[in-house]
């Protein structure tokens, strides 16, 4: 009996996944827990896999944006007849890729169907030989119609219909095809329309030579990022910069690599913080919490967000309980996730649930900065360079190695007392470890 | 300047040839006395005499192979095949020998023969009198290909055809004979490959051959009316073809039209369109349409064959689709 390969849902508020591509092809053997194909969702790319045993019989969407549920192919026997599953899924699934797409459609996609087919053949031999040419020499032209200025209703990727000197016009002046739309048959970009459009901002006398550029397209992941930080940009935040004094800090990281086995994973500066800050947090439970439909979900865990600089762009995978973790574990937690974000291996899961975030850029050399909130979190914690910098103590100078933390705090959450007892927390428990047991 | 008809302009070539040149003699059924079945070389018996306008027996294969023989051994032949369908019986000493001879001997033998020949629908001639076979000979090298649509054209093309050293198939078509035109005084050769912009226009080009020529500068003067410029381009000879001049103009109009009276597919609007796609597809901003007979043998019906070959308003629609909106 086949089976039918929908797309699942792999974590909360996912409603559409991108497939990247198959792993298997069509008429492969799988079994149950063999990776199927890549899907790029919001947050990672990670293999799908199979959850039955067979042959690959049809892979009904090769690659694209599918909505969660969809039948992007069918597991079955070998020779199995699936082509009631297939007209079913297809029926069921519509036009699956372009489903996606949210655009109205155009006045052409509301054309049914047989419109653009041919007429049926006529009886005789003849006249059905005849039919080819005949119908590439009288086939209908369009009713000429006024070009209308409204944007063109394509689907996200959909292929720009444009002519070759279209293509020419566009390319040599810089115009971008997939703004344009056309007036040629079939909505063909013309080039007329493309020299409509490239005359219409308000050109300069003399063309400057435009610089040469590479268009990047965003990565679903980078598409995230952009979404995410704009709407952070909105919340009302304020900043609250601290300096701690970091000798304990990084006396108490050189005690624990002194003392580790050797199966340990070594942990860093930063597996402390992480540790001191999740002590921190359920110390001061406004400021470990979301802000979710005009409410506040306070926490009584500290899953700690780290900020990781991955291939694909930003990605926070996070530490759970990282109030109730040893620095040993969570020096093995962080290594783990780190290195699999890096590798572009994160599920979902690794992603979901944090309550706070840190971000270090640290080991750049940064010596503060303000990071931009990570929603729905209420707060973020910007950490700097660990470096030797004069300092006064007791009314004498001395050099001391000194780090200075930014908490960015959302004010619809947060009032500036709250974020700055959190921040005086944090601060304790850098200059003295021993005060997080 | 003098107004020849092309059945005029035809037989003025040949007399000038035969009268200034004792190498070249014509022969073909019924080409004599009776002056050729579309009286093409009436008179010329008179003039000339049996030994350089001769009759032959009704054996296509039979008159190619003469000639290819007179042609090697000096002379300059013009033979007549009297319908063009019936140049598929010649094809064996056209394709095999005529076109082979020169390369295989390593130039050491030429074949400066013409075969001139007639086709086209219009009189109800049925399918097998009115065939349009010109794009068959454009696939085999060592041909060469005409053409000719206007008397002038006619008669200054079969001289150089005449005088080229290779064998030259000359199409005339059957329904232009009767068409009247200017002709210079003297006959001017027209060398070969040369395409002539019949009509200068913007917004599309038309390439049409033989018959077609007329329909698309009527139709291109139905199109002005609505604002659309049309140039009208002959190649006049398919083989070799002037590709620099038809891609030159397609580059200034951007749309293209085909247009000959043989059927579309597999045709000679099938090579230009591959030429031009080619040449200037940077430059196109609509698909290239051709314009030809439907794919089927020619009716005897005159209502079915005026509907199964290409006028001047198939060319019209052609042009309105190549600059057409929406």
């Amino acid at each position: 009996m086949a089976t039918e390969v929908k797309l699942p849902r792999l974590g909360q508020g996912m409603e559409s996944g991108t497939i990247v591509r198959w792993l298997k092809t069509e008429g492969d053997a799988v079994s149950k827990g063999e990776p199927l194909y890549e899907l790029d969702t919001d947050k990672v790319t990670q293999e799908v896999e199979a959850d039955s045993d067979g042959v690959l019989l049809k892979i009904v969407i090769s690659d694209g944006e599918v909505d969660v549920g969809t039948t992007v192919g069918i597991i079955g026997a070998q020779d199995e007849d699936v082509s009631a599953l297939l007209a079913d899924a297809q029926g069921g699934n519509g036009d699956a890729p372009a489903a996606a797409a949210s655009e109205a459609p155009t006045a052409e996609d509301a054309t049914p169907p047989q419109a653009e087919q041919q007429p049926a053949p006529p009886p005789s031999d003849t006249e059905s030989q005849a039919e080819p040419s005949d119908t590439e020499s009288q086939a209908e032209p369009s009713a000429p119609s006024e070009a209308t200025e409204a944007p063109p209703a394509r689907a996200e990727g959909e292929r720009v219909k444009a002519s070759p000197l279209a293509r020419r016009i566009a390319r040599e002046r810089g115009v971008d095809l997939s703004l344009i739309s056309g007036t040629g048959p079939e909505g063909r970009v013309i080039a007329e329309d493309v020299e409509k459009a490239a005359v219409q901002p308000a050109a300069p006398s003399a063309p400057a030579a435009a610089p040469e550029f590479e268009v990047v397209e965003l990565t679903s992941t980078r598409k995230t990022i952009a979404r995410r930080l704009t709407e952070a940009w909105q919340a009302p935040v304020f900043q609250l910069t601290v300096t701690a004094d970091a000798t304990e800090l990084v006396a108490t990281r050189e005690r624990m690599v002194e003392l580790m086995r050797e199966s340990d994973t070594k942990p860093t500066v930063s597996d402390v913080l992480t540790r001191l800050v999740a002590s921190a947090l359920v110390r001061h439970p406004p400021v470990n919490a979301n802000f979710v439909d005009g409410k506040l979900h306070r926490f009584s865990a500290a899953n700690v967000g780290l900020a990781v600089a991955a291939p694909a762009g930003l990605v926070v995978p996070v530490i759970r309980d990282a109030d109730r973790k040893s620095v040993q574990q969570i020096a093995a937690d962080r290594a783990d996730i780190v290195s699999r974000a890096r590798d572009g291996k994160l599920a979902l899961v690794d992603l979901e649930g944090g309550t706070f975030t840190i971000s270090n850029l640290g080991m750049y050399g940064i010596e503060q900065f303000i990071a931009v909130l990570n929603p729905p979190q209420v707060a973020i914690l910007a950490v700097g360079s660990i470096e030797d910098r004069p300092t006064a103590i007791d009314g004498e100078f001395a050099i001391v190695p000194t780090m200075a933390m930014t908490l960015t705090c959302d004010h619809r959450a947060i009032d500036g007392s709250e974020g700055a007892e959190f921040l005086r927390g944090v601060k304790a428990y850098v200059e003295s470890p021993a005060l997080a047991l | 300047m003098p107004e020849l008809t092309y059945r005029e302009a035809v037989r003025d070539a040949l007399g000038k040839a035969l009268r200034e040149d004792d190498s070249v003699f014509i022969m073909g059924e019924d080409i004599a006395e009776m002056g050729g079945s579309m009286a093409v070389t009436q008179g010329l018996l008179d003039e000339f005499g049996p030994t350089r306008v001769r009759n032959t027996p009704i054996s296509e294969m039979a008159i190619v192979g003469s000639g290819i023989g007179a042609a090697i051994q000096g002379m300059r032949p013009i033979v007549e095949i009297m319908y063009e369908d019936f140049l598929t019986i010649s094809m064996e000493q056209l394709v095999n020998q005529a076109a082979k001879h020169r390369t295989m001997s390593g130039g050491q033998i030429s074949v400066p023969l013409t075969i001139r020949t007639q086709g086209g629908a219009g009189w109800s001639p049925g399918a097998q009198h009115a065939q349009q076979l010109e794009a068959w000979f454009v696939h085999v090298p060592g041909l060469k290909v005409v053409f000719a649509s206007t008397p002038e054209d006619a008669r200054g093309l079969l001289w150089s055809a005449i005088y080229d050293d290779n064998p030259t198939v000359f199409f005339e078509h059957r329904t232009l004979y009767s068409i009247k035109g200017e002709v210079s005084d003297e006959l001017q050769p027209i060398p070969l490959g040369k395409a002539r912009i019949h009509r200068e226009g913007s917004d599309v080009t038309v390439v049409a051959t033989g018959r077609l020529v007329h329909e698309s500068l009527q139709a291109a003067e139905e199109a002005e009316k609505d604002g659309i410029s049309v140039e009208v381009v002959d190649p006049r000879t398919l083989l070799p073809l002037d590709e620099q001049t038809i891609v030159e103009s397609v580059k200034k109009t951007a749309r293209c039209v085909t247009a000959h009276e043989a059927v579309t597919r597999g045709g000679f609007g099938a090579e230009l369109a591959a030429v031009i796609q080619h040449a200037a597809f940077d430059w196109l901003d609509a698909p290239i349409e051709r314009v030809g007979a439907a794919f089927a043998p020619l009716a005897f019906a005159p209502g079915m064959e005026q509907w199964a070959v290409p006028h001047a308003d198939d060319v019209l629609e052609a042009i309105r689709r190549t600059v057409a909106r929406g």
